[in-house]
């Protein structure tokens, strides 16, 4: 929590780098993480279902780990490099399991997408090869009001075995 | 011999293929903007105030709160009845008999549950809001409060709205016959009571509005999230006195509906009024506890059911009362008609008699919630079915075979004169046995029971009235659509129907570029725009598909009859109905080196009409509408109409393991059987049932609105109103059955509303299965831990 400076009132600059920009916005001090991402910087992937931690819809990765941007505050994020589901996707192409949840038809309102995509991410990163089981209980911090999860469960399995294919043919 | 192309088979690449979203790329990459995720210039910010007691008098002081910075307004109930009149119904109980509901988007005098918005707070941002609301004065003057549904039909018990002279809102009686007297001539009686917790929509994305009035163009340009954006654009210009078409209204993509974004909230309204006098874009963002607020079911059903000697089902009386909350002007209350019309499910019974009554009490109101109360003939019936079984000593599987309606009796009309219009149930049960071998789960039962282990098989059998057409409100079993192709040969479909996540407009693309014969990428869809889009009914009672696909079917037809009458030309072929459009080429059928490219086609209509085509009307644009043809809304000899046009229907088979030291019910095997007909695009239907399935769990085990004594909500977030997670549902055993529906064009039926309500009561008829060597018996779901050992400590009491 250091370095962000009070420009007015309650309102901070904070200083962010977003989906790999090095950006600066007027944020309430007040705010959470989310709050400041979609207010002050105008990215909006991340989404909020509960401001409460308990939904996953507000899930970026900042500074490497995925965080419910719900359960911090803006400005301890202060010089952060956050990643979204927006800038999850190198280049503009879609990750192996963004790719997938697309073609598992792993979603239906999209509102959990965050919070799915980057814990199946995280998954992969560690454990190439989940069980089912695995990938039930890594996607349990996030709620999915439309799927029944099934068809999320087999988007991370098609994911894992994308990435596999793709690392024994490197 | 002339070969003619069939239009048929000339041109279905797309339909019933699991395509995956035309649009899904976006969505994974973050990049759908929802309601919340637009921003209009100088929009300001409504923060409400809401009660803290259940039923009390009010006066409200916003002095202090009006002289905060940034504070542009505080408004009451009083100061905005100088402004609007009532909410306008969704739909109405006053023509049936109920009461008239005047229910106003603030309160003037009265708040009738805790959280109620009793004041709104509009602020050049949402901070300056939050703060300014924390000072509003709420003065209460406490009246005694009702939480429960028999306690509000007491003699003495406090009335939410004095002017009705008791607390029901409406009550009616579905179905005929004599249901006198059932012991003394019945081979034998059930009787029971069967109870459902207060459940919630709660939509991953609360409820957001915007509205912003032009001083300009003296229009109303309305956000939000909404399932129905042409019956809201009528609802909102009664409201506010304006002309149909100086209100704009745009449905963003929403995030998860299922029924609680029809219309009818008064925040909907809300925020058009304080645009209107601030002139300036009022949004409104809902916070969880808010959605929580908005409930379904809690019901109490009291049945008896007689039988014969053959364990067939000769008649069932049943008494329905529904705790509805306080009221609302969503239509929330037909829940309970409609619960009532979907008894006795798909089931040949000949005497039936449900009397449902609505009763208002001092909760959060009711909300329409999928499947719109039809699980209450799936829960009821299933629970007599099973019990008819433990008396006669049958089978469970065997005493449905010997009640439920037979393939060669459709169409059948059902006691509450419903008229099934296809169906063959005995399949279902069929294709649920290749999954489940039911012999020998029934040993490892028995083994399970040998070594102290509870292990529980239920079965579920839903059908489920969808298609809905309501009349005098604005619930139509039809819809328009327009399709559209350019110069370029690129498509674009208008309707009117809207898409919370279920995929439907990719199907309708599927639908229309087949009949087209054009690439899917050639087709756009546009929606939830009621200055754009032809009148639709939008997105309620499974209807997407059904008139939404329909009408596109239509429109396609027409605008692909066009095309072959000037491709005919221009190939030089003597009929039009020898040219088939498919893989982007208008062809005559049989030689395929005789081809144009769709796109040259239509390029030449518009660009040299008057040589290839002089006859034809130039356009390349149709509207059709498509309604469902069985609807009948003139009452028969017994005063029965028939509102819904379809009837999809499913059978589920669960396996659960109860720990009774514990009370935990754990869900082993879920065999999911489905039939609503011909499926456009098989994955989206299923994920329509496996979402509807595991609402289905948490219905039955988990999720429960709790409110203390004192009113206030106990449930309040997802730490205390429970959805299962990934890792508390098991894989799903899943089969399709297709028995085409008779009355649509493309065989369809809805698909929407499956999976909740034979979840429900595979689930609680799995419970008691497995408590039944204890002699124990769960009556209320959902089935938590305290009530599963309440059953078991107290048999023998």
């Amino acid at each position: 929590m250091t370095g962000t400076e009070p420009v007015e009132g309650t309102t901070i600059r904070l200083n962010l780098t977003v989906d790999g920009q090095d950006r600066s916005a007027a944020v309430d001090s007040r705010s959470l993480l989310v709050e400041a991402l979609r207010d002050g910087f105008g990215v909006t992937a991340p989404k909020v279902g509960c401001a409460t931690g308990d939904c996953g819809a507000c899930t970026s990765r900042v500074d490497g780990l995925i965080t419910k941007t719900c359960m911090r505050l803006a400005v301890s994020a202060e010089g952060s490099q956050v990643v979204t589901t927006q800038g999850l996707a190198e280049d503009g192409e879609l990750s192996f399991v963004q790719e997938a949840f697309w073609s598992e038809q792993a979603f239906q309102c999209g509102y959990c997408l965050p919070g799915m995509i980057f814990a199946a991410t995280e998954l992969l990163a560690r454990d190439p090869d989940p069980t089912d089981d695995d990938i039930r209980w890594a996607l349990s911090g996030n709620l999915c009001r439309c799927t029944g999860y099934e068809a999320i469960v087999a988007a991370v399995r098609t994911a894992a075995a994308r990435q596999r294919e793709h690392l024994q043919r490197d | 011999m002339t070969v003619q192309a069939d239009p048929r088979s000339e041109a279905r690449a797309f339909t019933g293929q699991s395509l995956r979203r035309h649009d899904g790329d976006d969505y994974v990459a973050g990049r759908i903007a929802y309601t919340d995720d637009l921003t209009l210039p100088g929009t300001t910010h409504v923060v409400l105030v809401r009660s803290e007691v259940p039923h009390a008098r009010i006066s409200v002081d916003t002095d202090v709160a009006l002289a905060r910075p940034g504070v542009l307004m505080v408004a009451t109930g009083r100061d905005l009845a100088e402004h609007v009149g009532p909410i306008p119904n969704a739909m109405d109980p006053a023509p049936t008999g109920g009461q008239a509901l005047e229910l106003r988007v603030l309160p003037n005098d009265k708040v009738v549950y805790v959280g109620q918005p009793l004041a709104a707070v509009v602020a050049e941002t949402m901070q300056d809001a939050l703060e300014a609301a924390a000072l509003v004065k709420v003065s209460y003057e406490p009246l005694p409060h009702v939480l429960e549904a028999e306690d509000a039909l007491a003699d003495d018990a406090p009335l939410l709205y004095e002017s009705w002279g008791s607390n029901v809102m409406l009550a009616g009686t579905a179905g005929h016959g004599d249901v006198e007297d059932l012991d003394t001539r019945s081979a034998g009686v059930v009787r029971g009571t069967l109870r459902t917790g207060r459940g919630a929509p709660a939509p991953m994305e609360p409820r957001v509005y915007v509205a912003d009035w032009s001083t300009r163009s003296r229009r109303l340009t309305w956000y939000g999230t909404t399932q129905a954006p042409h019956p809201l654009r009528h609802s909102i210009a009664q409201f506010l006195g304006l002309r149909e078409r100086d209100v704009h209204v745009v449905a963003p993509p929403v995030g998860g509906s299922f029924g609680f974004k029809n219309f009818g909230h008064p925040e909907e309204y809300l925020v058009c009024v304080l645009s209107r006098l601030l002139g300036r874009p009022v949004k409104w963002v809902e916070d969880r506890a808010s959605t929580l607020r908005y409930g379904a079911r809690d019901s109490r059903i009291h049945y008896t059911a007689s039988f014969d000697a053959d364990g067939r089902v000769t008649a069932v009386s049943c008494d329905l009362l529904a705790n509805h909350g306080a009221a609302s002007a969503t239509g929330a209350f037909g829940m309970a008609f409609a619960g009532s019309l979907a008894m006795p499910s798909g089931y040949d019974v000949a005497h039936f008699r449900c009397d449902w009554r609505v009763v208002v009490t001092n909760k959060g109101p009711w909300s329409p919630l999928r499947p719109f109360g039809k699980e209450a003939g799936a829960l009821l019936m299933e629970t007599v079915m099973d019990a008819v079984a433990r008396e006669t000593g049958l089978d469970p599987l065997e005493v449905r075979r010997r009640n439920w309606v037979k393939a060669d009796q459709f169409p059948f009309v059902t006691a509450t004169g419903l008229e099934l219009d296809s169906g063959d149930y005995e399949g279902l049960l069929d294709k649920a046995l290749t999954v489940l071998d039911y012999e020998n789960v029934r040993r490892e039962q028995e083994l399970a029971r040998q070594e102290g282990r509870y292990i529980g098989i239920g079965i579920g059998f839903e059908v489920l009235p969808e298609g809905a057409d309501i009349p005098g409100a604005l619930i139509g079993a039809s819809d328009i659509s327009t399709v559209r192709m350019d110069p370029s040969g690129d498509v674009t479909v208008l309707t009117g129907v809207t898409s919370p996540g279920n995929g439907n407009d990719t199907a309708i693309i599927q639908i229309v570029a087949d009949r087209l014969g054009v690439p899917m990428d050639a087709v756009s869809i546009v929606q939830g725009d009621t200055d754009l889009c032809p009148f639709g009914f939008g997105n309620v009672s499974s209807r997407g598909i059904l008139t939404g696909g329909g009408s596109a079917a239509l429109a396609a037809e027409d605008v692909a009859a066009k095309l072959r009458g000037v491709a005919a030309g221009m190939l030089g072929c003597e009929s039009p109905d020898r040219i088939v459009l498919h893989d982007g080429l208008a062809s005559v059928v049989g030689e395929p080196e005789r081809a144009l490219p769709v796109a040259a086609v239509a390029h030449a209509l518009y660009t040299v009409g008057y040589i290839v085509a002089p006859d034809v009307e130039p356009t390349l644009e149709a509207t059709r509408t498509f309604k469902m043809g069985n609807i009948r809304h003139h009452a028969d000899e017994e005063g029965r109409i028939m509102p819904f046009s379809t009837f999809s229907n499913g059978i589920y088979l669960s396996v659960v393991e109860v720990d009774i030291e514990t009370g935990i019910v754990d869900l082993k095997r879920h065999v999911m059987v489905h039939d609503c007909g011909v499926m456009i695009n098989p994955r989206f239907v299923t994920g329509q049932f496996t979402g509807g399935v595991v609402q289905g769990i948490g219905a039955a085990l988990t999720e429960e609105v709790l409110h203390a004594g004192d009113g206030s909500q106990a449930s309040s977030g997802f730490k205390t109103y429970l959805l299962p997670r990934a890792n508390d549902v098991p894989a799903f055993e899943i089969q399709h059955q297709v028995t085409p529906s008779p009355f649509t064009p493309l065989g369809t039926k809805g698909a929407g509303e499956g999976g909740v309500a034979c979840t429900m009561a595979s689930l609680l008829n799995a419970v008691n299965d497995a408590l039944s060597p204890l002699g124990a018996k769960v009556e209320e779901l959902p089935a938590v831990p305290h009530r599963v050992l309440e059953a078991i400590r107290g048999v023998g009491r």
